[in-house]
């Protein structure tokens, strides 16, 4: 039992261990306006949760990507499947859909800045462009990948509008659909950091530009790492929710 | 969850190009300017004069183009971004070779790759400007730490599917273990390079403009800045149009080079 466990789970670990490690001993051997070690990284995060000023902040940042990612999808999602029946107009919208999608949506925070100021909406409105495009995106081309046969098909059956989006466009792009959703939780927290930092400046963004301002570089260190650590478990969830879906699509 | 598993979802490769569908042209003619033209009025009714329109925009291009400082910022932005992504493409795909075929690099480099990758690249930044100061060097050094992950999992992700019956051949000539790896497993990943390249050219955009957001140095996400802080929204909106130009060839590029010289592979994309 403990053996089969220490085989499985064992390399995990020892590269876990030997990374602190290496993190450790360089901290210690490099300035300490360079580089914190981990004990130190550590040490000032707990300070931040005591003082409850990383709760504050995690609060405000997850607000924030909580407000964009729904709205990308609440758009996302039904427009997407809108253009999987809608052939004409997906034709007409796919080009646009793509060079959107190929955007870096960062280089719209200056004029959303000088339009709409530093409320939270137009920082939503950042994670939104971030997030939507990889939805619309990947739904239109789950869209594509219907056969043309299996709406044929459902038409002589005389399916009703109801079951066709039941029984065929829904399952069929929802997988692709899922795909998008994950490429979307990352580009999110991306969006959501640059709001962060470039408009506004609350949230896990604040948290790191305030500690940067003061060269409190294990402030940094520690902000770093907990948006590492959220990055980490965001992209598991991305991928389980598209495994979900997709265990069938292959 | 294994690295593979990480890598197949980080690889868009399956995608055909949209396009070249006979009878597009019409619908895609006629979408594109129902959006020029709602743009236009809605911002020619509703927002302040300054504010970017079709029009305005269309205008500010020969004056942008001929610009100087627009010139030099572009090309200094395109120098950081190919240096960037040519230091990310050797480093990583040597290391994407290793820790595809090695299974002690593997385990022991998985983990950080996996979570580099998934860190959103921005926070790195205030990082980088304390070690590399507020330089061209922390540009670079954000656009290789954007471009990396992505290659190196994307390579690995090939190396670990090259057919065994190659290796076995390999072996059963002789063949040094390096030429193995550059002679075999290299062209044999290639596909899933490329994957990884289209998505870290794309990220080496996002990580060179956000770096000049940050450190104010020169290239084309400063005067993208600095154009919309003074009001001068349609010049700054030539620099996003490029950029977003830069992006689709970087994607048609990728699309390309697979058809033209792995046309295999995209036998397997129509099956798809």
């Amino acid at each position: 039992m403990l053996n089969t466990a220490l085989r499985r789970h064992g390399p995990f670990w020892f590269s876990i261990f030997a990374g602190i490690a290496i993190w450790e001993i360089a901290g210690r051997s490099a300035s300490q306006a360079f580089m914190v070690p981990f004990s130190t990284t550590i040490a000032q995060l707990w300070r931040l949760i005591l003082s409850g000023e990383f709760i504050r902040q995690f609060l405000s940042s997850a607000e924030l990507f909580l407000t964009g990612f729904t709205l990308a999808l609440a758009v996302g999602m039904p427009l997407g499947m809108l253009l999987a029946r809608a052939r004409t107009l997906r034709v007409g919208l796919e080009p646009y859909i793509m060079i959107l999608y190929a955007t870096p949506m960062v280089a719209l925070i200056p004029f959303i800045l000088s339009m709409m100021g530093f409320g939270f909406a137009p920082k939503v409105l950042v994670v939104f462009l971030f997030a939507v495009f990889p939805v619309l995106y990947n739904t239109v081309e789950g869209a594509r990948s219907i056969k043309p046969e299996m709406i044929e098909v459902a038409h002589s059956f005389r399916s009703t509008e109801w079951a066709l989006w039941r029984d065929v466009m829904v399952p069929y792009t929802l997988p692709y659909t899922m795909t998008g959703v994950r490429q979307a939780i990352g580009r999110a927290l991306v969006g959501m950091i640059a709001a962060e930092f470039f408009l506004s400046s609350t949230g896990l963004g604040q948290l790191i530009m305030t500690a940067s301002q003061n060269f409190d570089t294990a402030g940094v260190f520690a902000s770093v790492f907990v948006i590492a650590l959220i990055g980490v478990g965001l992209m598991r969830l991305g991928l389980a929710i598209e495994r979900h879906f997709a265990r069938w699509r292959q | 969850m294994s690295v593979s598993t990480i890598a197949a979802a980080a690889t868009p490769s399956k995608r055909p190009v949209a396009g070249r569908a006979p009878g597009a042209f019409w619908p895609r003619f006629i979408v594109g300017a129902v959006i020029l033209l709602s743009w236009e009025f809605v911002v020619r009714a509703f927002a302040p004069p300054y504010v970017a329109k079709p029009s305005t925009t269309l205008m500010a291009i020969p004056r942008v183009f001929a610009d100087p400082a627009f010139q030099t910022a572009t090309l200094s932005t395109l120098t950081a971004v190919a240096q960037g992504l040519g230091i990310a493409l050797v480093f990583g795909t040597v290391i994407g070779l290793l820790m595809g075929r090695s299974q002690a690099m593997e385990r022991g480099f998985r983990h950080y790759v996996n979570g580099f990758f998934a860190m959103p690249m921005i926070v790195v930044l205030p990082l980088f400007s304390l070690w590399f100061g507020y330089s061209a060097q922390t540009r670079i050094a954000t656009i290789i730490f954007a471009a990396l992950f992505s290659i190196i999992i994307n390579v690995a992700d090939g190396a670990r599917s090259v057919p065994r019956e190659y290796l076995e051949v390999a072996k059963a000539f002789r063949a040094s273990r390096i030429s193995v790896l550059f002679g075999i497993v290299l062209p044999a990943s290639m596909p899933y390079l490329l994957a990884g390249f289209r998505l870290a050219a794309g990220r080496a955009l996002i990580g060179a403009v956000v770096a000049e957001f940050f450190l104010s140095i020169g290239g084309l996400g400063y005067y993208i800045l600095y154009n919309s802080r003074s009001y001068k929204h349609s010049e700054a909106f030539v620099g996003v149009l490029l950029l977003a130009a830069f992006g689709v060839c970087f994607e048609l590029l990728v699309v390309w080079v697979t058809r033209r010289f792995m046309p295999w592979y995209r036998r397997e994309d129509k099956s798809a």
